[in-house]
């Protein structure tokens, strides 16, 4: 599914990806300096991600732990799909905006199984928020990285489950938490990847700026 | 008016609202005015040829504008171009018409038109935009107040609005807040953390809008984070140094690099000490504090900041207090303690004084002493002694370091003591300090050593500086320079090497120091010199009390005064008198004033001056130079003797030296020794001009008033009374004033007595003396007056022979100023010399008022039939 989301999403994209990469090089220190604020930003969802399921599992009562070992449909894959790094981080992209719908559900999902002063939904609130400011940020990162590159943009609306029962709510719930973290995993692991080849190459290419 | 005048007047009347409108029309008429800029305006003219361009004008202000602010387009159209200026938020500019003529007057109403001017500034930029983000509990706030300042001015009218951009970059995210305020807060659902917010002010008006500079930072980049739960520890086994702890403010994932600066001080220091920022590693959370002074309390703060070049250090924290643990003393030889012989010894007792090191780290429990005597410099040991002195010092002694008298050693003849001292506290023994008393110190003697030369002492720069020249040929380990005031003692060491320093200890403005400089041979003091100086001098804190030395003279007096030695504040340089802006030594005391005019009274002042200043003695010294007026009085009566011994010559020669029948005139009838003399006696009395009077008969409110002038010159019970008590001229009838001799003042007398001597007055016991050969001298004749006075007694007093001993009958002595002469010169030989000035002071008025009295005393004695003091001489010359 995911190599087809890729396929799918921005055949375009890719082209020019591969024959501007070398752009990368022009702007180092500037996309270094993006891709600082956007490195911590994932880390805090990560993190934030950590405490989110630990909250939704005591929110959803017993058998929780259950809930998340359930397998589930149309839950985005948590990995990175491309091969170059403009592909790599429009997978990203892309992936982060399927996430969002997903947590919208979620935290519609549990507006009508929690009380409306449930830290769950506060957290939830605020974790889609983080979870939307990283898509900019990532957003923001793929422009400065590749600037003659259109902004990736998902080919169309991103499929959600259709209606459940309150099992099959509070099961999907945690499993879009759960593969989101894994997914943040690779986020953050994919950015130190570029961060370790563009700020350092803003290093070495320094004394020409 | 004429009909026909009166007639179109109607017309006009009756016809004017039909003329279609007005016929002057201006333009533009703009919404609103930028103040400060010009505006252009015209006025047309429509419909008639009644007037022209050139009758028009504008009014603005309620003022006609000048014509050279005019600009005629053609006949019917007249451009003006003022300035928008004012404070009025609305005027009108007018256009009207000057011309007179009979349709103007009628239609006066259509020949004026005029354009609302609406008045505003511009908005102007802001400036200074900044944002901050406070920590709510754990989290950051979802909020962010931002600031600005206002440029420029407006109208309340059309009054500046703001809206504050909050933009979140990369994010379809913007943030509105409207306010008339020069802040505004943006209230978000959550903080955007890692995200570029673009921030700007947008200035509003009815003139236009003005944006500021966008403020560019990541969110995070305004949090002002304070630090939390700073605490401050000492560790055991680490005396110099506390360990500060505390805890992020924000969890790591909100904030990532935080960096920190940490201060601290003493206790009730005024400066802080800052950690240098490299020594502070980033997004720590404990520092330790190094290089402390053992046992002291310490106040220690701390702030933090995210790290990025934009953002806000926090407040600094709360103070965090500790005090570090106490360590051994450091005590030794550089601690080394002072010995006080000069001052103390008397000859065969030193009293050490050890002073506390800087740093004692810890209270100092005791010192332990040990003295151990030699015989002599090659320090043969002698008999030892040990002893503790248990120190209780309380813990607000920190402004000095404290010094210890030991204990007053006895020293022997031919005999070194060396001292040695240990400080112990809490935690252990200090090293020793050490030193030797020579053996010549025991006859305080010259030193070792001998002292050093040329010393003096001076302030420099807020400091006391001291120089000096070491001795020659002798060789000096170091020096001790010591600084004594009152009963404060402090020294201070310099090496060998040093001949000027200035004292490092805590000195006080204005008050004196002694201080001098000790050479060491190695533990071996030497002979001190010594200098007093000021680190300050000051004007001196009270002026010199002044008071007169004995009694003034006639034209001088001699004048004492002192200051107290804690008032200098200063050498005195000079005293100054002011009565002649005289200047004396700072060394004198005294001073005797001279050329002074008789009969004045001076007001003297002493003023000391020190290189400050100077200040004058609050209390003038008063001299009240009562040069009587006895030059005067004196010269008034010699005058008038003078005068009465000339109209009067011929009493004065019958009385004196009488006629002297010539026996061969004589006839044998007239020599009859049956002849009564007893008619004439009481006559012959009183003419003499001399008489002595029976006190009873005198009554006893008989006194001797005799120098008015003198009264000042007398006991105070004298002057403030007006009692006279003197010897000389009496006037027992006239004065209504009693003497302090009166019997009938007895309380008076009670007391006075005490404090008072006898004096006599003494009356003469013939007016012909030296023509009475064979004067016998008569108890009842001689009579003393005695009364209670300071008067000293006369001589005749204690003439057993000349005065009859305790007796109170009181003697009227008359005087009469053709007949007291003899009886005057016999009081100059009887009186003292100031007495004999006394006598000179008897006013004449007092005389006048005698005068006539003593006629009537006179004829009373007469008529009471009184014993006469001697016999008269009746009828002339009675054979020898």
């Amino acid at each position: 599914m995911n190599g087809h989301v890729k396929s799918m999403c921005c055949p375009r994209f890719m082209e020019l990806a591969t024959s501007k990469f070398l752009f990368v090089a022009v702007s180092s220190n500037q996309q270094c300096g993006n891709l600082q604020p956007t490195l911590k930003l994932t880390r805090l969802v990560q993190k934030e991600s950590v405490d989110l399921i630990k909250t939704y599992k005591a929110a959803q009562g017993e058998m929780s732990e259950l809930f998340c070992k359930v397998p589930i449909n149309n839950v985005p894959d948590p990995n990175i799909s491309g091969l170059e790094s403009s592909e790599r981080i429009a997978s990203i992209y892309t992936n982060l905006q399927a996430f969002l719908a997903h947590l919208k559900r979620v935290y519609e999902q549990q507006l009508d199984l929690q009380l409306p002063t449930s830290t769950l939904l506060s957290k939830l609130h605020q974790f889609s928020t983080f979870s939307g400011n990283l898509a900019g940020r990532v957003s923001g990162l793929y422009q400065t990285l590749f600037p003659n590159l259109p902004v990736p943009e998902p080919a169309g609306p991103t499929t959600l489950p259709p209606p459940q029962n309150v099992f099959q709510q509070k099961v999907y719930g945690c499993v879009v938490l759960k593969i989101y973290k894994e997914f943040l995993s690779n986020v953050l692991q994919e950015l130190r990847t570029v961060k370790s080849q563009v700020c350092r190459r803003a290093e070495l290419n320094a004394p020409f700026f | 008016m004429s009909t026909g005048a009166l007639q179109l007047l109607l017309l006009a009347c009756f016809t004017s609202p039909f003329i279609a409108g007005n016929h002057l029309l201006t333009a533009p008429h703009p919404n609103v005015l930028e103040i400060g800029t010009n505006f252009t305006a015209s006025c047309m003219i429509i419909n008639t040829t009644e007037v022209t361009s050139d009758d028009l004008y504008w009014i603005a202000s309620e003022t006609t504008v000048p014509k050279e602010q005019y600009t005629k387009v053609n006949n019917t159209t007249l451009n003006v171009t003022i300035q928008v200026s004012g404070e009025n938020s609305e005027e009108w500019l007018f256009c009207r018409s000057r011309k007179v003529s009979n349709y103007v007057e009628l239609h006066e109403a259509d020949f004026v038109h005029a354009i609302l001017l609406r008045k505003a500034y511009s908005p102007m930029k802001p400036e200074n935009l900044s944002c901050i983000a406070l920590l709510k509990e754990d989290k950051i706030a979802a909020t962010v107040t931002c600031s600005w300042n206002t440029v420029g001015r407006q109208i309340n009218k059309y009054p500046t609005m703001y809206t504050l951009h909050f933009k979140i970059h990369w994010m379809d995210i913007n943030y509105n807040v409207k306010t008339n305020e020069t802040s505004a807060t943006v209230s978000m659902d959550v903080f955007p953390f890692y995200m570029e917010v673009h921030i700007w002010v947008e200035a509003h008006n009815i003139l236009g809008v003005v944006q500021s500079d966008v403020l560019k930072h990541n969110a995070d980049s305004f949090v002002k984070l304070p630090p939390v739960d700073v605490m401050i520890l000492s560790e055991s086994s680490f005396p110099t140094t506390l360990l500060l702890n505390w805890s992020r403010p924000i969890a790591k994932q909100y904030s990532a690099v935080i960096t920190y600066e940490i201060r601290y001080c003493q206790s009730g220091a005024n400066t802080w000490t800052d950690v240098p920022t490299a020594d502070i590693r980033e997004d720590i959370e404990s520092f330790r504090i190094q290089d402390l002074v053992p046992d002291t309390v310490y106040v220690i703060q701390l702030r933090c900041k995210k790290k990025n070049d934009y953002g806000y250090w926090s407040d600094w924290s709360t103070n965090a207090t500790q005090r570090t643990l106490e360590d051994r003393t450091f005590y030794d030889d550089t601690n080394r303690f002072n010995i006080v012989c000069d001052s103390v010894c008397q000859g065969c007792f030193c009293l050490p004084h050890p002073r506390d090191p800087l740093s004692t780290n810890g209270k100092i429990l005791r010192f332990d002493v040990s003295i151990q005597e030699h015989k002599d410099k090659a320090m043969i040991p002698g008999s030892k002694l040990e002893l503790s002195v248990p120190v209780n010092r309380s813990d607000d002694s920190t402004t000095r370091r404290p010094v210890t008298a030991l204990k007053e050693i006895l020293l022997k003849d031919k005999t070194a003591v060396r001292v040695l001292v240990f400080a112990i506290n809490s935690v252990g023994k200090s090293p020793r300090a050490s030193l030797i008393i020579p053996e010549k110190e025991l006859n305080i003697t010259p030193g070792v050593l001998p002292r050093v030369e040329s010393m003096r002492a001076w302030p420099d720069d807020g400091k006391l500086w001291v120089e000096w020249k070491a001795p020659n040929d002798h060789h000096v380990t170091e020096y001790v320079v010591e600084w004594v005031t009152g009963d404060v003692i402090d020294w201070q060491r310099e090496n060998r090497n040093t001949t000027k320093t200035f004292i490092k200890g805590d000195l006080q403005k204005f008050v004196r120091y002694t201080v001098s400089v000790y050479p060491l041979h190695n533990d071996w003091p030497g002979s001190s010199a010594s200098v007093q100086a000021y680190l300050e001098e000051g004007a001196p804190l009270q002026g010199p009390s002044v008071r007169l030395k004995g009694k003034p003279g006639r034209s001088e007096a001699e004048l004492v005064w002192s200051i107290p030695q804690s008032s200098l504040q200063g050498f005195i340089r000079t005293y100054i008198i002011s009565y002649t802006s005289g200047m004396v030594p700072s060394n004198t005391t005294t001073y005797t004033l001279t050329s002074l005019i008789g009969n004045t009274k001076y007001d003297v002042w002493v003023t000391a001056t020190t290189t400050v200043g100077s200040t004058e003695g609050n209390t003038p010294g008063e001299i009240e130079w009562i040069v009587v007026g006895v030059s005067f009085a004196f010269l008034f009566v010699v005058i008038m003797t003078v005068l009465l011994c000339t109209y009067k010559k011929d009493m004065i020669k019958r009385n004196f030296w009488p006629e002297i029948p010539n026996p061969g005139e004589s006839t044998i009838g007239n020599w009859s020794p049956d002849y009564s003399l007893r008619a004439e006696a009481p006559k012959e009395n009183c003419l003499s001009g001399i008489s002595v009077l029976d006190v009873d008969a005198c009554d006893e409110k008989c006194v001797f008033e005799e120098d008015k002038p003198g009264l000042p010159l007398k006991k105070d019970k004298y002057l403030s009374e007006e009692h006279s008590s003197g010897i000389g001229g009496s006037s027992c009838m006239s004065s209504p004033r009693q003497s302090v001799s009166d019997s009938d003042e007895g309380g008076d007398i009670a007391d006075t007595t005490a404090s008072t001597v006898q004096y006599s007055s003494v009356v003469a016991s013939s007016g012909y003396k030296g023509q009475t050969p064979n004067f016998q001298p008569q108890p009842s004749q001689t009579v003393f007056l005695r009364s209670e006075s300071t008067q000293p007694l006369l001589d005749s007093e204690e003439n057993p022979d000349l005065s009859q001993e305790g007796s109170r009958q009181s003697q009227c002595f008359l005087r009469h100023a053709a007949g007291n002469r003899n009886s005057f010169n016999q009081l100059l030989e009887t009186e003292q010399p100031e007495d004999l000035e006394n006598l000179d002071f008897c006013p004449l008025e007092e005389d006048t008022q005698q005068l006539s009295s003593e006629d009537q005393v006179t004829e009373h004695c007469s008529a009471s039939g009184p014993p006469s003091s001697y016999t008269p001489q009746l009828g002339g010359y009675r054979p020898q």
